[in-house]
């Protein structure tokens, strides 16, 4: 149990380090959101996961399993929202990347609607 | 503002009072065999009233819709068989990408079509799609698109021009998504689109419709 529970966080930390090494090496605003989004995704799964793990043959709790769980739930269903609304902002306000990104519709359909 | 209707009332109730169950730590006291009565009672009347607030934002049609048990178990094999597994790809490719040193991105945005008919099913494709590394969905349209038809045979003595003006171009509504691509494979929609979305969609497609 106690193998299972190391596996799954050190899943987590190692998803959260890769997450953490894209934030600074990407170069514009778009992609460091994308490498947020690993840091968001597996590294939080993966630290909820093993604390179910353990809550439940470890601890023998089912109350915080249901808890872990839920919050787990609330999380997924929340976190992409933001994701989106900063990009979305970020673009609508004149952020651009300053390489050329290889294809930009979204670009050419906001300047014919103008 | 729709006025909410009775059905939707009870529906968002009955999910607030099952998320109420679950964190108040309800649930086990139940299974247990010790149910709190008190607990359980305030419960209920906060969840019919939040019902009776919030159901206009949440539903607006068929309000029992996820509760028929096929489509519920549909939902929670998308949430732990289809997409957990395409999370780990996508969350494996983008940190090897960010730990290479040669930083292989290749960024741009894409426009995709998406043929789903419900609200609920095109909201939760964007989420799925945003909480996957690599892409994030920035935005959803409606367009006016041309039907793709069979070519009208030609009568006597008309002319190709004749026949366009005489059969007026039908459309049709589609949705489109842009989703920023941290590495743009294709800029074809219709292959992107497979390469980002598709098993995804077919899971969706299933629970909603």
């Amino acid at each position: 149990m106690r193998i299972v529970v190391d596996i799954l966080i050190v899943i987590s930390i190692f998803f959260a380090f890769a997450g953490v090494v894209g934030m600074l090496r990407m170069p514009d605003a778009f992609t460091r959101m994308q490498s947020s989004t690993n840091i968001a995704t597996m590294g939080v799964l993966g630290v909820i996961l093993g604390g179910v793990v353990y809550a439940a043959f470890g601890l023998h709790e089912p109350e915080m399993v249901v808890k872990l769980l839920v919050l787990g739930v609330f999380y997924i269903i929340t976190n992409p929202i933001s994701g989106h609304a900063i990009c979305r902002g970020a673009y609508r306000h004149g952020v651009r990347p300053k390489k050329e990104m290889k294809c930009d519709k979204y670009g050419e359909d906001l300047v014919e609607d103008k | 503002m729709k006025k909410a209707s009775i059905p939707a009332v009870i529906s968002t109730a009955l999910i607030c009072y099952i998320f109420w169950l679950l964190i108040s730590g309800g649930l086990v006291a139940l299974i247990k065999g010790a149910p709190d009565v008190r607990n359980l009672i305030v419960g209920l009347i906060v969840s019919i009233f939040v019902g009776l607030f919030s159901a206009r934002f949440f539903i607006h049609k068929d309000a029992f819709y996820l509760w028929n048990p096929a489509r519920f178990v549909q939902l929670l094999y998308y949430c732990i068989c289809i997409f957990p597994v395409e999370l780990f790809k996508a969350n494996l490719d983008v940190a090897l990408r960010a730990l290479n040193p040669a930083l292989p991105i290749n960024p741009g945005i894409v426009k995709v079509p998406v043929d789903l008919k419900s609200e609920y099913g095109e909201a939760m494709l964007a989420n799925s799609i945003t909480l996957t590394p690599g892409t994030i969905t920035m935005d959803i349209v409606e367009e006016e698109v041309p039907v793709e038809e069979a070519p009208v045979e030609l009568l006597e003595g008309e002319t190709e021009e004749d026949a366009a003006e005489a059969v007026p171009v039908r459309t049709k509504k589609q949705t489109f998504y842009y989703i920023h691509w941290i590495d743009v494979a294709a800029e074809d929609p219709k292959a992107a689109g497979d390469m980002i979305k598709g098993t995804l969609e077919k899971g969706v497609r299933r629970i909603f419709d």
